[in-house]
């Protein structure tokens, strides 16, 4: 509901009725608009950051990971209710200290995917943190033109322009991958992939 | 009414202002009509006059702060007389909330950006604003490129574009106060990756 209508014209009675629950109800558990919104959004993430996990670990080798990484937040993740995130946090602390954890969270599972490349050779030598936090902030940056509707930057443009960055930082070609490994869940085998 | 008209475009953009200041010091939500009225001295019978609703204020204000920061930023075409490179190392420092006027202009962004997703009818002033900043980018690219300052392949566009996503995504950090990215670690990041993009020393692009 938040992602639908924006926090602000979120009724706390709106979502009890749509949760089948009184508004006394919700607020017993959430407290505030704030932390409902919060709460709301870490589930969303877990949610995805959990799937991501395993979709990673389906894949055996780092160069299709980090391709997998950028190709499901250019074309899968809801952008919206994490920008509803960035307004909050500017004024809640609550809201604050979550977005602190899931983007800390979100960049250590990049430098984890970096950290593996370089292991396994296939990426060039450099700060994983720093290569995750740079990886990171174009992400974001042009996530929020994609959100908002710009013609000039489609999911495609964020998703090859975000490839090609990463590319020249990990001196790796970072290759499409099929659609099902893009699709592949937790039950796929491994598969050996052509480089 | 030529007399009369810019008094009232005075008026109406003063009450703007002073909508402007409380989005940015209290956020969009907490705004209120009588406020706005005080802080601009005017009554909130006169503020209605002007503004059907607290929507179409916040709307228009928001509007008002991007169409100006447009033209006072990205009007004038890059000045280029000293380097391309020095008037990057430039741009990247006026894109930055640092702090004071650029933090309460990013401030403002972000409400746009927010307001924008919730209300597809605020999606071209945001459009148009990164729009002016694209072409601002890609001539300040073009021009260092054809100077031979820059690499001579490069795509401004494209540079342009993950330019405005490093400023933009970095800046959004620097303004959460994310312990590892403040404004100066932000401006170190943006022009190092720059700079490897565009074959130029991270240190000329620093500033």
């Amino acid at each position: 509901m938040i992602a639908e209508r924006g926090l602000a014209s979120t009724r706390i009675a709106d979502v009890a009725e749509r949760a089948g629950t009184s508004p006394p109800a919700v607020l017993y558990w959430f407290g505030s608009k704030d932390d409902l919104l919060t709460d709301a959004l870490t589930v969303d993430e877990d949610r995805f950051y959990g799937a991501m996990t395993e979709r990673l670990a389906a894949l055996e080798r780092p160069r299709h990971r980090l391709r997998l990484l950028i190709e499901a937040c250019a074309a899968e993740y809801d952008w919206a209710l994490w920008m509803e995130l960035w307004g909050r946090a500017l004024r809640d602390r609550g809201a604050a200290a979550a977005r602190q954890r899931l983007d800390d969270r979100w960049r250590e599972q990049i430098a984890e995917v970096i950290r593996d490349g370089q292991q396994a050779g296939e990426f060039a030598a450099g700060d994983p943190d720093d290569a995750a936090a740079i990886i990171a902030a174009v992400l974001d940056g042009l996530a929020v033109q994609v959100t908002l509707g710009d013609r000039a930057i489609p999911a495609d443009r964020m998703r090859d322009l975000t490839v090609r960055s990463a590319e020249l930082l990990v001196g790796c070609e970072l290759a499409p991958l099929d659609e099902r490994a893009l699709a592949a869940g937790p039950s796929e085998e491994p598969r050996p992939w052509a480089s | 009414m030529a007399a009369v008209a810019p008094a009232a475009e005075i008026t109406r953009a003063r009450i703007l202002e002073a909508a402007c200041d409380l989005i940015a010091a209290d956020g969009i939500d907490e705004v209120r009509i009588a406020r706005v009225a005080t802080r601009a001295g005017a009554s909130t019978a006169l503020v209605h006059h002007y503004f059907s609703t607290r929507e179409e204020l916040l709307e228009q204000a928001l509007i008002h702060s991007f169409e100006r920061a447009g033209e006072d930023r990205f009007g004038e075409p890059p000045d280029v007389e000293q380097s391309a490179t020095s008037g990057l190392s430039q741009a990247i420092a006026d894109c930055l909330p640092l702090a004071g006027p650029q933090e309460r202009e990013w401030v403002l962004w972000v409400e746009l950006w927010l307001r924008a997703v919730r209300d597809p009818g605020l999606r071209p002033v945001a459009a148009r604003l990164y729009e002016r900043y694209r072409k601002w980018i890609a001539a300040l690219i073009r021009a260092g490129a054809e100077a031979g300052e820059f690499r001579s392949d490069v795509d401004p566009e494209a540079i342009a574009d993950l330019a405005m996503a490093l400023l933009d995504g970095t800046g959004i950090r620097a303004m959460l106060e994310d312990p590892a990215m403040d404004v100066q670690v932000a401006r170190a990041l943006v022009a190092e990756r720059l700079a490897v993009e565009l074959g130029v020393d991270a240190a000329a692009l620093r500033g």
